[in-house]
């Protein structure tokens, strides 16, 4: 595998975990806003000009009376919202960001491979095996995890074992990283007329 | 696989994040806690005292304005300058070069190939494909070497390992060509052209 290489290991994690630019984008341009408007209001201040908004000493002195002047819904809700946006970045910044993707064995290049095109591949295979449309299979891939869902057309029997065979043998072939299980499941109820 | 600073954004958003929690839990307390009333008034009106005698203090001579206004206002600057410039870092590392170097001969010179060389041949060749929806390759600089990102689009229920040792033969013949072993990271998406199109019946 390419990513015994230290070069190849970085570039592999770095295209695993997200960069957090998105995050990052919006807080930097939410404290410029603030630090402008900010700044309009001191250099208005400074130059000894009528304030734009508000006074800088008005808004200090209505801050300290806080709970009064203002009613404690709105004041309630403005401070639930700030801690949302807050927690948003916080949470952004602690988790580890792990993005929905594998990493295929490959001995010349970095392979990345979205979970969502591993669960196409794997969608195909098990719609063969069960011999029903696309519409009848549902695959959904997590880091550890494969789960099949086939519903069968109404008086053909799907056998599970052959699914999940063929499922395990499309996955071994592929080898992503992390390996996930697989599991089968079969809906009880058949579809009529596909 | 671009320069974006991980490490810096993790920190920064952890400040900018905290400051806000702290800020917005405060203002929720404020509304539903009186005891937190009473303790906010006594220390917030302690602050701002200081803070007025610190203006009184700074005052220009003859006139009502403090300077420390003008502090204020460079810090400001100051900060949206430091802003402008993490913005600016945000998926930079795009590269020219993939080849730089001098050869063995004793004629005086260097050899450069340009990115723009492998992205065009590879686009190309993957442009071809049936079993593709898009592909798009860019050169990005990784610790000061080039390296390739080549991004493609598979339809829906292409084998992915398949169309990975293919698009590794590619590589291999690239760098045939070019002379040298340049990092390559192959990135399959999915996206919503791939999933709207019609799924690959041939392969």
């Amino acid at each position: 595998m390419a990513g015994e290489d230290p070069e190849m290991s970085r570039i592999l994690s770095r295209a695993t975990h997200s960069s957090r630019a998105g995050a990052a984008v919006i807080a930097a341009v939410l404290v410029i806003l603030f630090c402008v408007y900010a700044l309009l209001e001191a250099g208005v201040r400074a130059i000894g000009q009528p304030p734009w908004l508000i006074d800088p000493t008005t808004a200090a002195e209505r801050i300290i009376a806080l709970p009064e002047g203002i009613t404690p819904l709105l004041l309630g809700a403005s401070g639930a919202v700030i801690a949302m946006v807050g927690l948003f970045f916080f949470l952004h910044a602690v988790l580890p960001g792990r993005r929905a993707r594998h990493l295929l064995r490959d001995p010349r290049t970095a392979v990345v491979v979205d979970d969502e095109v591993l669960a196409s591949a794997l969608a195909r295979r098990a719609r063969t095996a069960a011999n029903v449309t696309q519409e009848q299979v549902m695959v959904v891939v997590s880091r550890q995890m494969v789960v099949v869902n086939v519903r069968p057309t109404s008086g053909s029997r799907v056998s599970e074992e052959a699914v999940l065979a063929a499922v395990q043998a499309e996955l071994d072939e592929m080898s992503p990283v992390p390996m996930p299980s697989v599991r089968v499941n079969l809906a009880s109820s058949g579809v009529i007329g596909a | 696989m671009n320069g974006t600073p991980r490490a810096l954004n993790r920190v920064l958003l952890f400040i900018i994040g905290v400051k806000l929690l702290a800020v917005g839990l405060l203002l929720l307390l404020l509304a539903t806690v009186p005891a937190v009333a009473a303790w906010w008034h006594g220390w917030s009106a302690n602050v701002w005292a200081g803070m007025e005698n610190a203006f009184r203090q700074t005052r220009f001579p003859g006139r009502e304005e403090s300077w420390l206004w003008i502090v204020a206002g460079a810090i400001l600057v100051v900060i949206i300058i430091a802003m402008v410039a993490w913005l600016s870092q945000q998926g930079k590392g795009r590269a020219n070069l993939l080849v730089s170097s001098d050869d063995d001969s004793h004629i005086n010179g260097e050899v450069r190939i340009g990115g723009g060389v492998a992205e065009q041949a590879l686009r190309a060749a993957l442009s071809e494909r049936t079993d593709l929806a898009g592909a798009s390759v860019a050169t990005y600089e990784v610790k000061g070497r080039p390296g390739l990102r080549i991004r493609i689009q598979p339809r829906q229920g292409v084998a992915p390992h398949i169309l990975a040792a293919e698009v590794s033969q590619l590589v291999e013949a690239m760098d045939q060509v070019i002379g040298q072993k340049t990092p390559v990271l192959v990135h399959m998406v999915s996206g919503a052209r791939s999933r709207f199109t019609k799924a690959e019946r041939v392969r």
